[in-house]
């Protein structure tokens, strides 16, 4: 599958042309970096007055190049199909065996923080229980009446929240058949099947 | 195998395998190290560095340290938990592989410090919130838009509750008249005693 660029895409790009591999190779590690931890303008500034250019042609530059790598790591595109889609930018046999490296070593590492922008749902974090007896109360004396409160902490992009529940004994006996129910789920011949195939 | 201090339920395996990580420190470091944890237990706070010092020449790496704490807070606070004496923590732990001196300086320090481990671990239980102060307020009205002669006594009350999880004070404030002042002031007489006879 190739990638198609644009043209503004590929004017972006052309810059690269004008400067010495060395250069290249440092752009790709910035833009590596951005994807890392987020991009810091002051770096543009001073390569723009090492090169001698505008700013806004570095930043162009470095942008153009991280979208060449997010979107092939997207796709996951195999090599040939990467050295095709930067054969159409034009430039020379070096610049493409340079990109096509930048692109291999980091392809892994950019896949894992792409798969942490999906969103997410809130995720158990920890679980305290406590089991009381209720003995009496304003309207009845002489009870004896089991409650289990339990107290769900969770978990979502940092932020913890909690949830507060309570049960008898017997809805909780219940909650623990089913929940080993759906686990037993996961050794049917159904889901196994399932599995061998993702494997 | 059902073992008491796991709460007669099987010892967990990462337990089993890191008890072969014990036997490589001195008894003499080992009962060292416990006095630690048994601090961090209470929330007294641990100091890394000592611990690091005292693991320095069986040469641990930084993994095999965080094993040791691990595995040496779950058995304390599991022990503490289920209420096990020093005796049978020590026969059983001897049972998992850990040699007769290590565990019986394991032993020692759990015996010293059970009853305030226990006492930190029920502070500790789920609570949903306490009840820090009460202060009150005693109003007489002397009049009023509806009647020109009132005079009715008047209790103002507030609760400072704090809250579990944040520690948050939140006050909570109210105004009794005096006959529902008096059914407050039964009823709750009655459920502390209630409350004293169970205790």
């Amino acid at each position: 599958m190739l990638l198609v660029l644009s043209e503004e895409h590929k004017e972006h790009l052309g810059f690269l042309t004008q400067v010495d591999s060395a250069v290249v190779g440092e752009f790709g590690r910035i833009a590596v970096e951005f994807l890392r931890k987020g991009t810091n303008p002051k770096i543009y500034e001073g390569a723009a007055r090492k090169l001698n250019v505008s700013s806004d042609v570095i930043q162009h530059g470095v942008e153009g190049l991280t979208y060449l790598l997010t979107e092939g790591s997207k796709l996951m595109i195999s090599e040939i199909d990467f050295q095709d889609s930067v054969l159409v930018l034009g430039f020379s046999e070096e610049l493409n065996k340079l990109l096509l490296q930048l692109y291999l070593d980091n392809r892994k590492e950019i896949r894992n923080i792409l798969g942490e922008l999906a969103p997410k749902l809130p995720s158990y974090h920890s679980l305290e229980w406590r089991l009381d007896v209720q003995l009496a109360s304003r309207s009845l004396r002489q009870q004896i009446k089991p409650a289990v409160t339990i107290k769900l902490h969770l978990d979502q992009n940092g932020d913890q929240t909690t949830k507060i529940l309570q049960t008898d004994p017997a809805t909780l006996l219940h909650l623990i058949q089913q929940l080993e129910q759906a686990l037993g789920e996961m050794k049917t011949n159904h889901c196994r099947r399932i599995v061998r195939n993702i494997k | 195998m059902r073992f008491r201090f796991c709460g007669d339920l099987d010892c967990p395996d990462w337990v089993l395998a890191e008890i072969s990580t014990l036997a490589k420190i001195s008894s003499v470091k080992l009962k060292l190290i416990c006095g630690q944890v048994l601090k961090d237990l209470q929330g007294e706070g641990i100091d890394y560095e000592k611990i690091l010092k005292l693991t320095s020449d069986a040469r641990f790496e930084s993994g095999d340290v965080k094993a040791t704490i691990a595995v040496l807070s779950f058995i304390l606070s599991s022990a503490a938990k289920h209420s096990v004496d020093s005796d049978s923590l020590s026969s059983e732990l001897q049972q998992l592989g850990l040699p007769k001196e290590h565990a019986t300086g394991l032993c020692r320090s759990y015996e010293e410090k059970q009853s305030p481990l226990q006492d930190s671990l029920r502070t500790h239980s789920l609570r949903l919130n306490h009840l820090d102060s009460v202060s009150w307020r005693v109003d007489q009205t002397l009049s009023s838009s509806e009647l020109q002669q009132v005079n009715e006594p008047l209790v103002h009350l507030k609760f400072t509750v704090r809250d579990g999880d944040r520690g948050m004070m939140e006050p909570f404030a109210m105004t009794v008249s005096a006959e529902k002042f008096r059914v407050l002031l039964a009823e709750l007489r009655q459920a502390h005693a209630m409350m004293k006879t169970l205790s």
